[in-house]
């Protein structure tokens, strides 16, 4: 196979509601932005690849509608929806489709606008046997299975808390981020409402309008191209049974997640994730989350999510910066949030993070994470 | 065993500056907007910001039409008549209704759009095209 790296990022401004443009206008932005980051013209693209939810915007086919958006007229171009890691999913295929020899440069696009449709609706769209029903939503899923993860980690309220400071404090140096809230504290995020036990309002995401783009060359194109190439080192994806309930331990086992970080882990020559990966940009849609996603991803063993949140590990000047995009608690365009990892992990490889880069980042991890459904898990390194 | 149901699912789409303005257009002056495309020079209608094919941005958008010639057209069991009307100035073709009872429409006929007593910004403003009776042609 040949060797792929990312070479370039857009991203939009990503808020509450972007109804200042349309669909296509908002995937614009992004694709625009990201070419222009690349040096390259609509014209150098090979393929498009669309990532976004269909049916949060309740729209069929959105790739017929914002497929223009991303410079994709009289190219190959075609969407990949995996729930909440399509982002990540789509640019692993574009990895394939660069490395296969197939394409030697492809521009994936993710999108997401929660403003115009009903997310709950389409979310709802379940199983209609068993969980439409009685379906609870990402909400409820989310609180089931934290309940069951902090009665058996002894994960605290006020740990998930400081992984929402984290975020809120790191979004601030990002111009991109939804919610900007530089001066949150641990006792505001305690206070905050409650909204499915034990998950209050600032543990949550938020639901954005936004769009990302990263440009996926070859070997000899991004060396051309890109001073410093975010070289994809490994990828893995895993998907899982489809209900709750058959899942072994959910939070507590992640197994999609965890299968996923050690096939990457082996294929890259990581041993010990924590001393040896410089930044982490990882799909987190609640706090509890990024703590189980800690012992998943093996930056700790089980247990031990809470000291490492208590001390300080993940945070900017931690030995480990976990998500110094603020990551999907501060902006959450679903379709794009799996995008966004990869292109703020490439981001601190490229050395351009500007005030949220980490000095020195040669390898980064980024993941995604769809429910339980799906995992993925992406190096990426500044060697090939 | 079946299990039967429905979904509401409620929406709100942007247009985005340059759709809003057609809308709005057709809405206050009854003027259909297009979009000249400083790359390939065509005329895109309804008006855009972007042009799809090449991917640049529009110029400032101008009036078209309102007369148009019919490009296809096919008439539906139930008497329901759909046709692609491209409208004089514009290089791209509208889809609408042909208006015009027990009317042997052909592609190539002339037409106007016959407007909306009350309009809501939207493109059923324009409730579909009618023959245009062009002055000299005797009819």
């Amino acid at each position: 196979m040949r060797q792929v790296a990312v070479i370039g990022s857009g991203q939009t401004r990503h808020a509450r509601c972007r109804d200042d443009v349309s669909q296509a206008e908002l995937v614009r932005e992004a694709a625009a932005a990201a070419l222009a980051d690349a040096g390259l013209r609509p014209a150098d693209v090979d393929a498009v690849l669309l990532s976004n939810m269909e049916l949060f915007e309740g729209r069929a086919f959105p790739e017929l509608w914002v497929g223009e958006g991303a410079f994709a007229c009289g190219k190959p171009c075609m969407k990949i929806a995996t729930g909440g890691t399509s982002g990540t999913s789509t640019c692993i295929a574009a990895f394939h489709q660069v490395a296969s020899g197939m394409f030697d440069t492809v521009l994936v696009v993710g999108f997401e606008k929660h403003s115009e449709g009903h997310t709950q609706t389409g979310m709802a769209l379940t199983d209609p046997f068993w969980d439409r029903a009685v379906a609870s939503g990402a909400l409820g899923n989310f609180a089931l299975s934290i309940s069951e993860y902090m009665a058996e980690r002894g994960v605290t309220e006020r740990q998930a808390a400081l992984v929402a400071v984290k975020a809120r404090r790191n979004a601030a140096q990002n111009p991109h981020a939804h919610l900007q809230m530089p001066e949150l504290t641990v006792d505001e995020v305690l206070a905050s409402r409650m909204l499915a036990h034990p998950v209050r309002l600032l543990d949550m995401c938020p639901q954005s309008d936004g769009a990302c783009a990263i440009v996926v060359a070859s070997g000899d194109r991004a060396r051309r191209l890109c001073p410093r190439p975010a070289w994809v080192r490994a990828t893995a994806t895993r998907h899982e049974q489809p209900t709750l309930g058959d899942i072994d331990r959910r939070l507590c086992s992640m197994r999609t997640l965890r299968d996923a970080a050690h096939a990457v882990y082996a294929a890259a020559g990581i041993t010990e994730p924590l001393a040896e990966l410089d930044v982490a940009e990882i799909y987190e849609p609640v706090t509890y989350a990024e703590l189980a996603w800690y012992e998943a991803l093996g930056f700790c063993r089980d247990g031990e999510a809470g000291r490492l949140i208590e001390d300080g590990v993940t945070t900017m000047d931690g030995t480990l910066p976990v998500n110094p995009s603020g990551g999907v608690l501060s902006s959450n365009p679903v379709g794009a949030s799996g995008v966004i990892r990869v292109a703020e992990a490439a981001l601190q490889i490229h050395g351009r993070g500007g005030s949220r880069q980490v000095e020195g980042a040669r390898l980064a991890l980024a993941t995604g994470y769809g429910v339980y459904a799906w995992a993925d898990a992406i190096v990426l390194g500044a060697e090939s | 065993m079946i299990r039967e149901g429905s979904i509401h699912l409620p929406f709100a789409y942007a247009a985005g500056p340059a759709a809003s303005r057609f809308l709005v257009s057709l809405r206050d002056e009854g003027r259909i907007l297009g979009s000249p495309c400083p790359a390939c020079r065509r005329v895109l209608c309804p008006a855009r910001s972007f042009c799809p094919r090449c991917g640049d941005e529009t110029g400032e958008p101008i009036s078209v039409g309102p007369a148009g010639t019919v490009v296809s057209f096919t008439a539906q069991a139930g008497g329901v008549v759909f046709g692609l009307v491209r409208l004089d100035g514009a290089d791209t073709a509208m889809l609408h209704r042909l208006l015009g009872d027990g009317m042997r429409w052909t592609i190539g006929a002339r037409v106007r759009p016959r407007l909306a007593a009350r309009r809501q910004a939207s493109i059923t403003d324009i409730e579909g095209f009618e023959p245009l009776q062009e002055p000299g042609d005797g009819t």
